[in-house]
């Protein structure tokens, strides 16, 4: 997976970058048990949209974000429109490369991107084949997959169906399941629900507290966050950085921003 | 190496069948050969007969009506697979599949385009005039389809959009075209890094009964091997960035 550079600790975590003696034994040992459960993390990173063309202006979108991302934990990313949050997103996952910043990850991904991209004239069963093949599954365990989200998410009676022919909310739950096919360890969902009906909408979070008591994390990155008790933290993306807003709530976005 | 076959039979697959799901692909790639044939022929046959032509004013123009619809065509084929699928080719190298494979099982959907694309232009050339050796004509239309299937490739992966990529690949196939058949002598060097002209040549001789030229051969051949690696290298570093120009 491009941009998503592994460095695994011998006990599963993310390894220790710190350089020796810049912390006390105590700090250290409660440090280490932290970074244990660690999942993802992004330090520094800054990205800055210019065009290879000279006459082209160049646009700061982020500078030195940070977050960690712990087993378990269901994690909210607001921000303004325009603010960058679909940029982190890319970077986090590998599709897009930090101009600064390093991003790690020690466990397998899943990527919901905010558009459906999926390709318009494959069937669902094809579409699952093509990413399960990608995930590096085999016939059966895409099978299992494929039927088990079709039914948790209730698109099953569409399997033969293109995906241009689909409704924009089944478009949105297939988009959503091939980022969950191959039981992903953190789980990076842009504006996933956008779309879904008010039951979807259910499932969907029904979906996420499952995923939560596997030990599977989720971050949700949008623009307007309902219901801030689902989350166990939330940040605000504002002028390129990343603030943990949990206790006090969203400035940048304004009361629309969380609720 | 089982698995890259697998993958990229299922990535073929994909491509096939999504190209293969819009009937108006299809239609194109057997209509528009004959009209393309049919209206260079007539029109060329309209000129009087020139100094530098080597046959028949009309049979001339109907070579290189073949030769445009034989390599425009892939070449479309090519620049749509890249730029249409972008998007949703880049989640699925996050999602691990190799860009290669991507990039061959592509190539794969062009070849077999551009082998439809021979049989029916050769057909329709055919009936014009008489193919002395129609195998090796057929194979070196093929070939100069894969060609600039490659070219649409490339240009698709540095250029962020249809419409630009479109323009710049009709723009290089008529002049590649002109260039190529024979009509103007030129001994500008740059003439001959366009991607027609050498199997330009060795078709005219496979339409002719002649003996195909070794060193021609030879040159077209790697021309094709170094544009498949460049085409090949730019897919790879930059179709995910949007395009150079993005």
């Amino acid at each position: 997976m491009p941009n998503i550079r592994p460095e695994v600790a011998a006990d599963g975590g993310i390894a220790d970058e710190r350089p020796d003696g810049t912390s006390r034994p105590e700090e250290t040992a409660r440090n280490d048990e932290a970074d244990s459960d660690v999942v993802l993390r992004a330090t520094g990173v800054g990205k800055a949209y210019g065009s290879r063309l000279p006459v082209g202006r160049t646009v700061e979108v982020l500078n030195g974000a940070d977050i960690e991302v712990r087993a378990g934990e269901v994690v909210g990313i607001v921000g303004a429109n325009g603010s960058g949050k679909s940029t982190l997103m890319k970077i986090l996952v590998g599709a897009l490369e930090a101009d600064a910043g390093t991003v790690e990850s020690s466990g397998r991904v899943g990527w919901c991107p905010q558009e459906e991209l999926l390709y318009d004239r494959l069937t669902i069963r094809e579409t699952f084949r093509l990413f399960g093949e990608a995930y590096g599954m085999d016939r059966e365990a895409v099978a299992d997959a494929r039927d088990r989200l079709a039914d948790q998410l209730g698109f099953e009676d569409f399997l033969g169906y293109r995906v241009d022919h689909l409704s924009g909310g089944n478009r949105q739950k297939v988009n959503l399941a091939v980022a969950l096919m191959h039981d992903p360890d953190v789980l990076l969902l842009d504006e996933p629900y956008t779309g879904f009906d008010w039951d979807t909408y259910l499932s969907f979070w029904e979906l996420t507290e499952e995923l939560k008591k596997r030990g599977t994390s989720v971050a949700i990155i949008s623009h307007l966050i309902n219901e801030r008790e689902r989350f166990d933290r939330i940040f605000e993306l504002a002028d390129g950085t990343l603030e943990d807003v949990t206790e006090e709530g969203s400035t940048q976005a304004g009361d629309a921003g969380v609720r | 190496m089982m698995s890259t076959a697998v993958r990229l039979r299922v990535g073929l697959s994909a491509t096939l069948r999504e190209f293969l799901r819009e009937p108006l692909n299809v239609a194109l790639l057997v209509v528009l050969p004959p009209v393309v044939i049919t209206s260079y022929g007539s029109m060329m046959g309209a000129f009087p007969r020139l100094h530098s032509m080597d046959a028949a004013p009309g049979t001339l123009g109907a070579l290189n009506g073949t030769l445009f619809v034989a390599t425009f065509l892939p070449g479309v084929i090519g620049l749509f697979q890249v730029i249409s699928a972008r998007s949703a080719d880049e989640r699925l190298a996050v999602c691990g599949f190799q860009r290669p494979v991507m990039f061959t099982s592509r190539l794969l959907a062009v070849v077999a385009a551009s082998v439809l694309t021979a049989a029916v232009s050769l057909a329709v050339l055919a009936t014009r005039t008489d193919v002395a050796d129609p195998a090796v004509g057929f194979t070196l239309l093929a070939f100069v389809g894969v060609l600039y299937g490659l070219v649409g490739m490339l240009v698709g992966a540095v250029l962020p959009r249809e419409l630009e990529g479109s323009l710049v690949l009709i723009f290089l196939a008529d002049v590649d075209e002109l260039m190529s058949s024979g009509l103007f002598r030129t001994d500008s060097v740059l003439v001959e890094l366009l991607p027609m002209h050498y199997p330009h040549e060795l078709f005219q001789s496979a339409v002719g009964g002649e003996t195909l030229a070794t060193g021609t051969v030879v040159a077209s051949l790697g021309y094709a091997a170094a544009l498949f690696a460049l085409a090949l290298g730019v897919y790879t570093l930059v179709a995910g960035e949007g395009g150079v120009l993005g």
